[in-house]
């Protein structure tokens, strides 16, 4: 089976830094990929290359056997692929719902209908027409996620989903991943908690200083010098 | 056209356009500081020119002083202005987003231009002090355009003596690249916003005061100084501060050349039209700066 | 409060239809200019209020659409009405043009390349003297209509607050505001923000560009200062942030309000006037950020379409 992503070579210099350099990946089809590293190693970055946020200065991407990285973010979008962030950016004066409306082309009762399912599934229909803004940190990231699956995309980047919630939301947020996983789409996470990373995803990639250090499955990934070596000090 | 152009004209044009683009480096630098620092863009920037060369038309009216050595009064003067400003005023808008601090220093340059004209009138002022050329061969240099260069010089000089030497204009670049990385590090970034805008105001009143040699002096004369300074920043990238000294110099020239083919009224669209081909060909500036 | 603003509403539409009848030539002239802020207001809070995409120049689709309806009657001898039409289609045109490139800036380069805007077409006016007039100006047919500006003015007024009050209720409406709330997630979210803010961008320039037409046909007489005046802008600003950006009846608020005090003041003490309404943005910007019935909205949980 040809890989949803692939991501060949990709540089991303801000300034004379390199934030990503020549980081290559390739993401099947149904699966739960993790993408770690400390702090400051070109995670989001490189997100942001991948969704087109940021335009990559050298290499390549391609999602769904396309070329992506001249596009717009809102192209790619339609294309099939969904992004959270790292810091909440649901639009604060809208509704729960209206966040998940504006989202979607389709017609409006169909989209209403959509929405509300979505709400349902994070058990949120109650707050539909409460404010964003208004609602706490972890609802918000609820409505984020739902906003993510509007759209219905293949491919769904996550980053760093599991900060600053608590227990009981992580687990309903790991259900719903792995769900999405059995439903056939491709998860690719940013996480710094490494418990999430290990129970969920299938294969690690570890990035530091903008490089791919490692890849593989998580039990590997745990035990290599290199990535222990990049987390706790040189 | 019709027009013959000989290397005496482009030559002529070319020192016009150092002359007067030295004068634009200088007010755009004190723009650009504000919004490198502070990523506020001073709409009141022009205003603050304005008063620079009112102060000197008064100085030299009522006491007969000199408009060069005015300098030494009218930067600590419109400095103490632009501390003001900020304290009261923009301080309250710097991290709200960019709308905020664009409406506010539009309100308080709409608020200055209007207090200028009921306190001064209309009435065109002028201060005669230098006039006529040096003719250098097949040259004719204005005599305040070269003073005023000469002076724009220095004074950028100094600036970019303070930027790079010392303590506090360290402190200044560092906040222009990370504002949170600067606090980490300690550095009160209250006092540098402060500093910046009152050596922005600075630098934009030496602007005023070496025009107010050359021009009518009027309320409005600082607006098309604002835009310009602008475009010149944009050209030069924000946050680059070497940049803004090349892109008042393009500008400079950029202006004198077209003035050969077009028409002054039309000159005037010059600019914006320069404007809008950079921000859509290479909006970073042509250095590179941080858009 | 519900059943109350309709009826309201009909009962404002028929006082201010039946207005003329009995009111004297200076009180329709007061009203028709009444109208007018209402429109421009009502159009800069289109694009301004509701993308959050400051417009500085947009007195400039004013000065366009004066000129190209004062053209379309002067040298191709179209009635009034269709011309001011054309005013406001070629504005919008204008739109097209600036909008497409400058659009894609961020939004202080967006506002600078729209404060130059103002000046550029006013040279233009003043350059092309052979078409426009130029510096002399250009002077229309003598016109006694008074009375049908009047009405052309208030028919514009309220199709621009009708068209913002279909826009805030409608999908189209919450994608414009997401470009206000943050473009990036936007554009993250499949919204096409460049394409949004320019059907936003054009929209707010047909009002300006008819009732520009209007004017000029109600003065008889257009040259580039009176109809690329600075002031105008700053006016539209204040108007729409005294009575709260992104509301519908903000910029109705706003514009009657200032519109009084303008009255009262500009008339005899122009500078004055002009240094009050920079102060009052000024004090907008810190104390009150939303407006009057932004602040209302918020305090008393109103709904969007206040």
């Amino acid at each position: 089976m040809p890989p949803v992503l692939e991501v060949r070579e990709a540089v991303k210099r801000f300034g004379g830094v390199a934030a990503v350099n020549r980081v290559s990946l390739s993401l099947e089809p149904g699966r739960v990929y993790g993408l770690i590293g400390p702090n400051g190693s070109g995670k989001t970055t490189l997100f942001n290359c991948i969704t087109g946020v940021d335009r990559v200065d050298e290499g390549e991407v391609w999602f769904k056997g396309r070329r992506i990285d001249r596009l717009k973010p809102h192209r790619i979008f339609h294309l099939g692929m969904g992004r959270t962030f790292q810091v909440i950016r649901v639009f604060p004066e809208l509704t729960a719902l209206e966040n998940l409306l504006v989202v979607t082309t389709s017609g409006y009762e169909e989209a209403r209908r959509r929405a509300r399912d979505l709400l349902g599934l994070v058990k949120l229909e109650r707050l539909a027409d409460e404010f964003a803004g208004n609602l706490s940190y972890g609802q918000q990231k609820l409505v984020e996620l739902a906003r993510v699956l509007m759209t219905d995309p293949d491919l769904i980047l996550l980053d760093e989903p599991a900060a600053g919630v608590n227990r009981t939301l992580l687990n309903e947020l790991l259900d719903a991943v792995r769900r999405l996983r059995d439903q056939g789409k491709t998860v690719l996470l940013v996480e710094h908690d490494m418990k999430v990373v290990m129970g969920l995803c299938e294969t690690v990639f570890v990035l530091d200083h903008g490089e791919k250090l490692a890849e593989g499955a998580p039990g590997v990934i745990q035990a290599d010098e290199r990535v222990i070596e990049a987390y706790f000090g040189r | 056209m019709g027009v013959l152009i000989t290397p005496t004209m482009i030559g002529q044009v070319v020192i016009s356009g150092l002359l007067a683009g030295s004068l634009y480096a200088l007010v755009a630098l004190g723009l650009g500081l504000i919004f490198g620092v502070m990523r506020v863009l001073n709409v009141a920037h022009g205003p603050l020119m304005m008063l620079g060369a009112y102060t000197t038309f008064w100085l030299f009216h009522w006491w007969g002083f000199n408009p060069y050595l005015s300098l030494l009064i009218t930067m600590p003067l419109l400095f103490l202005v632009g501390v003001v400003l900020q304290h009261f005023l923009v301080r309250r808008v710097v991290d709200a987003p960019e709308l905020s601090s664009l409406l506010l220093t539009f309100g308080v340059s709409i608020a200055l231009v209007n207090l200028a004209q009921l306190a001064f009138t209309s009435d065109l002022r002028s201060v005669e002090f230098l006039t006529g050329s040096f003719i250098a061969g097949p040259y004719a240099l204005s005599k305040p355009r070269l003073a005023a260069c000469a002076f724009a010089v220095a004074i950028t000089i100094g600036a970019f003596v303070f930027l790079r030497s010392t303590r506090l204009g360290k402190a200044v670049r560092a906040v222009s690249q990370s504002r949170e990385v600067a606090q980490v590090c300690g550095i009160d970034v209250q006092r540098i916003h402060l500093l910046a805008f009152g050596i922005g105001s600075a630098l934009a009143a030496a602007g005023g005061t070496l025009v107010a040699v050359m021009v009518a002096i009027q309320p409005e004369m600082g607006q098309v100084y604002t835009f310009k300074s602008f475009l010149v920043i944009v050209l030069g990238g924000a946050g680059n501060y070497p940049g803004a000294l090349l892109g008042g110099l393009l500008l400079g020239l950029v202006e004198q050349l077209a003035s050969l083919f077009l028409t002054t009224q039309v000159n005037e669209a010059v600019a914006y039209v320069l404007l809008v081909l950079v921000l859509l060909i290479r909006p970073t500036g042509l250095l590179k700066g941080r858009v | 409060m519900k059943r109350g603003l309709p009826i309201a509403l009909a009962l404002a539409a028929i006082g201010l239809t039946l207005y003329p009848v009995q009111a004297t030539g200076y009180g329709i002239r007061v009203m028709l200019q009444l109208f007018m802020w209402i429109a421009l207001a009502q159009s800069w809070n289109l694009i301004s209020g509701l993308t959050g995409y400051v417009s500085f120049g947009h007195v400039a689709f004013f000065g366009t659409g004066a000129y190209a309806s004062s053209l379309l009657i002067v040298k191709a001898g179209w009635p009034w009405p269709l011309a001011c039409l054309g005013g406001g289609v070629v504005a919008a045109g204008v739109a097209l043009v600036i909008g497409w490139p400058c659009l894609r800036l961020k939004g202080p380069y967006f506002a600078i390349a729209m404060l130059g805007l103002n000046e550029v077409l006013r040279v233009i006016a003043s350059y092309y003297e052979g078409l426009t007039g130029g510096g002399n100006g250009l002077s229309l047919p003598t016109l006694y209509a008074s009375v049908q500006i009047y009405y052309a003015m208030g028919l514009v007024a309220a199709a621009v607050t009708l068209v913002a009050y279909v826009i805030l209720t409608s999908r189209f409406g919450l994608r414009l505001m997401t470009i206000r709330e943050d473009e990036v997630a936007a554009e993250s979210m499949g919204i096409d923000t460049l394409r949004y803010k320019l059907y936003a961008f054009l929209l707010s320039a047909i009002g300006p560009g008819i009732v520009g037409g209007l004017s000029a046909r109600d003065q008889g007489y257009i040259e580039p200062i009176s109809v690329f005046p600075l002031i105008m802008t700053i006016t539209m600003i204040v108007m729409v942030l005294f009575g709260g950006k992104g509301t519908i009846w903000g910029p109705v608020l706003g514009a009657t309000v200032l519109f009084a005090f303008q009255e009262a003041v500009w008339a005899r003490f122009i500078y004055l006037h002009q240094l009050l309404f920079g102060a009052i943005i000024v004090a907008v910007v810190l104390l009150m950020p939303r407006g009057i019935l932004g602040v209302l909205q918020q305090k008393y949980n109103l709904p969007r379409t206040i």
